[in-house]
């Protein structure tokens, strides 16, 4: 049960500004209105590898749930809690290394993840023919890769062997006494495992238009203004909040 | 402005991420980086000590323990499939 999505893009920016947008994207909604669903971000390590002089970063976000509504409304109020409104976790690990002139990062989600896994790794590297020219390359490519995996009905602990075999158990208990047994069994394990994935990945792909939207309005902004426009902004943003909110 | 997780560690969260994109942008960024965030990891202890204890609280702890184990079994996991198909 595991549906995976890749798309490719360039960015028009040199991967040093690119890398620093990545970890601004979440920084104000002044700055990226297409972050408004993300409620916090809290860097909980960072540091340098002294060896490979590679910056290694995790990050966690609140995000308003990614769940669609149509996948809360497949599944018992047991499950979700009876709301359709929850907001989610999401770890974001990043590795940086300018010497090679990559970065890797991978978001994935922390809890809901018996209901649906969203694993999200992107790849960003500089134009391979320009990586050995004297002139910095204008371009970023970005390679995103999305693995989606439902596990409704499994038991998440156990090892492979057993969990395929549960699931087929389910499925061909459903199908054997067309009826009985709890939820899962009635609708098929499968089936609703499948569901899920795909309405997630359907979401996922129109979502990813839309952070990549993000990016380029922040990238746009750092061309203006350089990074300390940009934190003057963000400075400017955080008081008029907090003289809206005093 | 992105806010901490925490409300009470919004300030040092703030003075922390400013010092970050700073030193990201101007050193790092320009090779001059290299082993330790030295300049910020005085502000980077402040925070995670105020962030601890949300992060307990919400037992968002336990998620990232889970977060990890689930890693291998996934990795497991893709690993068997290759080979099946």
């Amino acid at each position: 049960m595991v549906l995976t999505h890749t798309t490719n893009h360039t960015y028009a920016h040199p991967f040093p500004t690119v890398t620093l947008a990545f970890f601004l994207r979440y920084c104000s909604p002044q700055l990226n209105p297409f972050a408004s669903h993300v409620l916090s971000t809290d860097t909980i390590e960072s540091y340098v590898d002294p060896a490979t002089g590679r910056m290694h970063t995790t990050r966690i976000h609140l995000k308003k749930s990614r769940l669609p509504p149509a996948v809360m409304k497949l599944l018992p109020a047991s499950l979700t809690g009876g709301t359709s409104d929850k907001a989610s976790y999401i770890l974001e690990t990043s590795v940086v290394d300018m010497r090679e002139g990559w970065m890797a990062t991978e978001s994935r989600n922390l809890n809901f993840v018996g209901v649906l896994s969203v694993v999200e790794r992107q790849m960003y590297t500089m134009p391979k023919q320009q990586q050995n020219a004297s002139s910095p390359s204008d371009t970023t490519d970005v390679e995103t890769k999305v693995v989606f995996r439902s596990r409704l009905g499994e038991r998440i602990r156990d090892r492979l062997g057993q969990a395929q075999a549960q699931a087929e158990a389910a499925v061909s208990d459903a199908a054997n006494n067309g009826g009985g047994g709890g939820f899962f069994a009635r609708l098929g394990a499968r089936g609703i495992q499948r569901s899920i994935e795909t309405l997630a990945s359907t979401k996922t792909q129109d979502q990813l238009g839309k952070s990549r939207e993000g990016m380029r309005i922040i990238l746009e902004r750092l061309r203006q203004t350089g990074i300390m426009g940009v934190l003057e902004l963000r400075k400017m943003a955080r008081e008029r909040s907090s003289e809206a909110a005093a | 402005m992105s806010q901490s997780l925490a409300k009470e560690c919004n300030e040092v969260k703030e003075r922390y991420d400013t010092c970050f994109l700073k030193w990201y942008s101007e050193k790092y960024l320009r090779g001059a980086g290299t082993a330790d965030n030295n300049e910020c990891s005085a502000l980077f202890k402040e925070y995670s000590n105020c962030l601890q204890g949300a992060l307990k609280e919400r037992g968002i702890d336990k998620l990232l323990e889970e977060a990890r184990e689930d890693n291998k079994e996934n990795d497991a996991t893709f690993m068997g499939r290759k080979k099946c198909e």
